[in-house]
């Protein structure tokens, strides 16, 4: 069945969605057009390190919903699912470098990777500064063969901009951000899965199909294929089905500390979300495992894609204490 | 007369964004069969932002032109728009601010360049990738220089050793790139990021050779 959607001209689809973002959000955000890039309305103090992400667009409210105090200085959005370029990324750079240097947080994709790893080479030769954390938390494409690219970045990037954009905005050094960012990351792990696949704009058609009893394991955000096919099942059999395997891959044990993220993947309501939430928290009570913190609802979509993704990350005082810190985003405020 | 001067440069740019132009329908086709498809659509962005760069005025430094590539490339997405600029920016950095690029220069750049591209994109020889047309083609210009040939020869040589390079990507499985998702389905092949690069190079053999001689200080007008 054709999927129906908002859209005017395909190609003008990620443009036309940052301006109306841009002006439903214009006390916090402002967008460059070109080169194409979102930061704060109101820039942050001098000698603030600058932090930036982006990657493909289609993943709303990620990166640009999350820009403003206490998270992201910039973020750079590529068209649907590409990343962004080499352009965009170096003048992301050095819109927020205040003379303290830039984090890049970045997901684990060769174009992602690739495209911010030049611009950071090209600000080196003014004398910017540039650190990166990588954040791979998709236990589904986790892999021992260095041949190949290994876990994806998924929700875990939320936690890591909260978490660094917290401690960013106390003084933290370039240095003691990326060691902070790398911990959050490294103590990340998600899983998800499908109900249904989602449609580029303009398209109507589902990037895969799916039989009434089927859902699609183990997928990533970009409406690809996932490890397997498993059965449809109760909320309860599904949560479980992504929570335990994540709780397992960081060895959670009673007593341990967790960030959980039951995220929706674009097309999927929240009282669902909820109700995973309920299910997979269930699941680590009787592990022993306390979640500490919390988020549930749709961060980093793709596109209208049907599903969730569990992500846990391990906690202590100092992440919690980070994560609690005050911000003001589009996305994400307390 | 042995070197490459500002306007030979700029005829070299403007041959090889003609060729780009008219194969890009066929260098997409390899991606579609053996990547994601999308290489044919970048390269033609890449191709008009790089003219745009270039501008019509007579270009200040041999540099320049490839400089302007560069920019171009590196403003457009995917991955091998991003190593293209990177490469033609050792090939700029190599130039300098000189008048012509000596056979010497020439090498410098393309073996910079070479060696950024092997260590922004983790590709060696044999793994399908443009690596593959560019590591035999900075061996061949090095030898080039190393025996005292001009810019002509060492160019004619550099196409030659890219294109043979770029062919035996045919027999290849990809292991770098968006092909190695594929694995054996693109063996037969050849890889478009090779063959872009050996088109560029015959383009230069072609440019700076006749019918319009290095030096001459006069654009090539169609």
């Amino acid at each position: 069945m054709t999927r129906r959607q908002f859209v005017n001209d395909p190609q003008d689809h990620v443009r036309e969605g940052l301006a109306g973002f841009e002006l439903a959000n214009a006390r916090l955000v402002r967008w460059n057009r070109d080169p194409s890039y979102v930061v704060r309305a109101t820039p942050a103090r001098a000698s603030k390190v600058g932090l930036l992400s982006g990657g493909g667009s289609g993943h709303e409210p990620l990166h640009t919903g999350f820009v403003g105090e206490g998270m992201l200085d910039a973020a750079v959005p590529g068209a649907i699912f590409s990343s962004p370029t080499v352009e965009q990324v170096e003048a992301a750079t050095r819109a927020v470098d205040a003379g303290a240097g830039v984090l890049h947080i970045v997901k684990n994709y060769t174009g992602d990777k690739l495209n911010f790893s030049i611009a950071a080479e090209l600000v080196a030769d003014d004398g910017i500064e540039v650190a990166t954390v990588v954040v791979a938390d998709d236990l589904a494409t986790d892999s021992d063969d260095p041949g190949l690219p290994g876990r994806r970045g998924t929700a875990a990037v939320v936690t890591v901009e909260k978490v660094c954009g917290a401690a960013a905005e106390r003084g933290a050094s370039l240095a003691e951000l990326k060691a902070l960012g790398e911990r959050v990351a490294d103590g990340s792990r998600s899983m998800a899965l499908a109900l249904a696949a989602p449609a580029h704009p303009g398209e109507g058609q589902p990037s895969f199909e799916l039989l009434d009893g089927e859902v699609e394991f183990g997928v990533g955000i970009h409406g690809e294929r996932g490890i397997g096919r498993t059965s449809f099942a109760s909320a309860d059999e599904l949560a479980a089905s992504l929570t335990t395997p994540v709780a397992d891959a960081l060895d959670l044990v009673a007593g341990d500390e967790v960030i959980a993220i039951v995220n929706g993947l674009g097309a999927t309501h929240p009282i669902e979300l909820n109700v995973v939430f309920g299910a997979a928290a269930g699941v680590l009570e009787r592990r022993g495992v306390e979640v500490a913190r919390a988020l549930v609802g749709p961060y980093v979509t793709a596109l209208d894609m049907a599903g969730c993704s569990v992500t846990l990350t391990r906690a202590d005082a100092e992440i919690l204490d980070l994560w609690d810190a005050p911000v003001r985003t589009p996305g994400l405020t307390w | 007369m042995s070197g490459l001067d500002a306007a030979g440069a700029r005829r070299w740019a403007e041959a090889f964004l003609d060729a780009a132009e008219r194969d890009a329908e066929a260098l997409g086709d390899l991606d579609r069969k053996a990547g994601d498809g999308d290489f044919g659509t970048n390269l033609v962005t890449s191709v008009r932002a790089s003219r745009a760069r270039l501008g019509d005025g007579p270009l200040a430094l041999p540099a320049d032109a490839f400089s302007a590539l560069s920019a171009a490339f590196m403003a457009t997405g995917g991955t091998s728009g991003p190593l293209f600029g990177m490469w033609y920016r050792e090939l700029a950095r190599a130039a300098g601010d000189g008048p012509e690029i000596a056979t010497d220069g020439l090498a410098a750049g393309l073996a910079a360049g070479l060696a950024v591209v092997r260590r922004l994109g983790g590709a060696e020889v044999g793994d399908k990738t443009m690596v593959d047309a560019m590591a035999p083609a900075a061996e061949a210009v090095a030898a080039a220089a190393e025996s005292g040939a001009d810019v002509v020869a060492a160019l004619t040589a550099a196409a030659r050793a890219a294109r043979a390079g770029a062919e035996e990507t045919a027999s290849l499985v990809a292991r770098r790139g968006r092909a190695s998702y594929v694995g054996e389905v693109a063996r037969g092949i050849v890889d478009p990021g090779a063959a872009t690069l050996a088109l560029f190079l015959e383009s230069g053999a072609a440019a700076v050779a006749d019918p319009n001689p290095v030096g001459e200080h006069r654009r090539s007008e169609d």
